[in-house]
């Protein structure tokens, strides 16, 4: 062969070598064992925003300092020829708190002295790993708190019933109210101008909302664990989602507060899905939580853009799959990482519990062995997708 | 149909849940009755024949289920409801007689309006198949 065909060979080879090493999510360097750098791959390059120019030569640990600690036993791994891995390292707190693998092999080849390093963003990952060890938590309890649920539960209706009473024998719409007021000798419309006046009115419709409160804390740990063992059916994905959306219309909060009438919604049913196995209860619940949330995030927003909620169903690699997009303000990725956490919120005390999502999440992956998950950016809407098996709950 | 045509018979061993939810039906303009016991609902129910019968499920004596089961072969046509503070699934023998998850209330009621709504549909209901 001559010459110049086999360089022409060897560089096809090498082209090939650094496309897979720039198709890989991994960030790859090569370095020497003082860490100077001969190689990096173009994930390295987004990494860092240096590039592969640039960093040729220049020592590893002072590009990315984060991981300086690491770094200093490339010598120690290619002295004694043993890989090293660190699986969990933190970079950055709070929101933009990270975490990497990073793994040290020797070069095995006649280039000796060299090592290669590979680090892995493992955020999502460590995440998922701690979202499922809380859910574990959650659903533990869930079981005492069903046990104690009767208990409160009572207690709180009599407390919103009378509250809800109360604001009735004042109302000046029921006969009664009045002839019981005249004859006691009082004016009702009087009696209503005092309480007006005191704020007595205020306090009855807060006794409400801390009781709905306080029930919808108490629902909601429920929910983590099992309603109904015997209670799964087939149901059309259409079906269930035109019955939360009909759900969600009379819901007292969605009309009063997040204006749900206002919101357009669209739906994009596929014909050929067959009917899901499924507690019907429990994903009803889910896509109304997520639901729910959807018009809060767009009424909170205060949009001027139409508020719209887009549902779609499809087949997607044997599993029945559930679209809820809203075209809201979205969520930064410190947010989206987070919200399936039990008691994550970010609305206001008092608005959120934190539960919703959570409760979502132990019902389709502990209850359905389906999926959850969130795509989102901030100022693009969210984009919440549910798989389920098609025969989830045998 | 007048609202005082429409018999209303609560059972509930706790007192605090009888008297609010009765204030409220009654103030509605319903007829209704309240028991602590499923024991004392059955000697009631075939006497008065209510549209519908609100039961909770944790009682003193026999449990809710027993009772319904027990009174819907005394007054068949009654609608039963279950008003309860726990997690409750209906068993064979409850679906067996028409009911359906619509049918159990979990405790609280945020708006008991949403009950009212529930009465006024089932007695609907009721005259129509009479
Ligand atoms: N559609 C959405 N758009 C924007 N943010 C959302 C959306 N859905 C959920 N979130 C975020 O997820 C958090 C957790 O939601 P959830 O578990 O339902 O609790 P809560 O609604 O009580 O705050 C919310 O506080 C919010 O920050
Ligand atoms: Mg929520």
């Amino acid at each position: 062969m001559p010459h110049s065909d086999i360089a022409k060979q060897v560089h096809k080879h090498k082209k090939t070598l650094l496309d897979i090493l720039d198709t890989l999510p991994s960030i790859i360097v090569r370095v020497d064992r003082n860490g100077r750098i001969n190689l990096v791959n173009r994930r390295f390059e987004q990494f860092s925003g240096i590039t592969a120019a640039e960093a040729k030569g220049k020592l590893l640990q002072t590009l990315i300092p984060q991981f300086a600690g690491e770094l200093q036993q490339v010598a120690v791994v290619i002295d004694c020829k043993s890989p090293l891995t660190n699986a969990r390292i933190q970079s950055g707190s709070g929101a933009n708190l990270r975490y990497y693998s990073l793994q040290i092999y020797p070069l095995d080849s006649d280039v000796s002295g060299m090592a290669v390093i590979r680090i892995d963003d493992i955020t999502e990952h460590v995440r998922i790993e701690d979202i499922m060890a809380q859910t574990e938590k959650m659903i533990m309890i869930s079981g005492m708190a069903a046990g104690m649920a009767h208990e409160i539960n009572n207690p709180l209706g009599a407390i919103l019933q009378h509250a809800q009473n109360i604001e009735r024998r004042v109302s000046a719409d029921i006969p009664a109210n009045r002839k019981a007021a005249a004859e006691v000798g009082a004016d009702l419309d009087l009696i209503r101008a005092y309480m007006q006046k005191r704020g007595i009115f205020d306090f009855i419709s807060h006794i409400r909302s801390a009781g709905i409160r306080a029930s919808d804390i108490i629902s909601n740990m429920l929910h983590f664990s099992r309603r109904c063992d015997s209670g799964t059916e087939y149901i059309k994905l259409s079906e269930l989602l035109d019955r939360v959306v009909e759900l969600a219309g009379t819901d007292y909060d969605m009309k009063k507060k997040y204006d749900f009438p206002r919101i357009e919604l669209q739906r994009f049913y596929a014909a050929d899905l067959p009917p899901v196995q499924m507690s019907v209860t429990e994903i009803e619940q889910v896509v109304l939580n997520v639901i729910k949330n959807a018009a809060e995030a767009m009424a909170d927003a205060g949009m001027e853009r139409q508020p719209r909620i887009t549902l779609r169903t499809r087949l997607s690699e044997g599993m029945a799959q559930i679209d809820i997009e809203d075209n809201g303000p979205g969520m930064d990725e410190a947010t989206r990482l987070r919200i399936f956490e039990p008691f994550f919120s970010t609305k206001e005390v008092g608005v959120g519990t934190g539960l919703g999502l959570s409760v979502a999440y132990a019902i389709v992956t502990k209850g359905h062995h389906g999926l959850i998950e969130a795509h989102s950016r901030p100022g693009a809407g969210s984009c919440f997708t549910i798989k389920l098996p098609l025969k989830g709950r045998g | 149909m007048n609202n005082a045509d429409i018999k209303v018979l609560l059972v509930d061993d706790d007192e605090m849940i009888r008297d609010c939810v009765a204030a409220y039906l009654e103030d509605e303009g319903f007829s209704v009755y309240c028991v602590a016991s499923g024991e004392e609902a059955l000697q009631l129910i075939a006497a008065i024949r209510p549209a519908v019968c609100i039961s909770d499920m944790r009682l003193s004596g026999m449990n809710g289920e027993e009772f319904i089961v027990t009174a819907h072969t005394l007054s068949p046509e009654t609608c039963y409801l279950i008003h309860t503070g726990m997690m409750y699934c209906l068993s064979d023998e409850l679906h067996a007689i028409g009911m359906s998850a619509d049918d159990v209330l979990l405790k609280p009621i945020h708006d008991l309006s949403k009950l009212v709504n529930k009465i006024k549909q089932c007695a609907a209901i009721r005259r129509c198949t009479q």
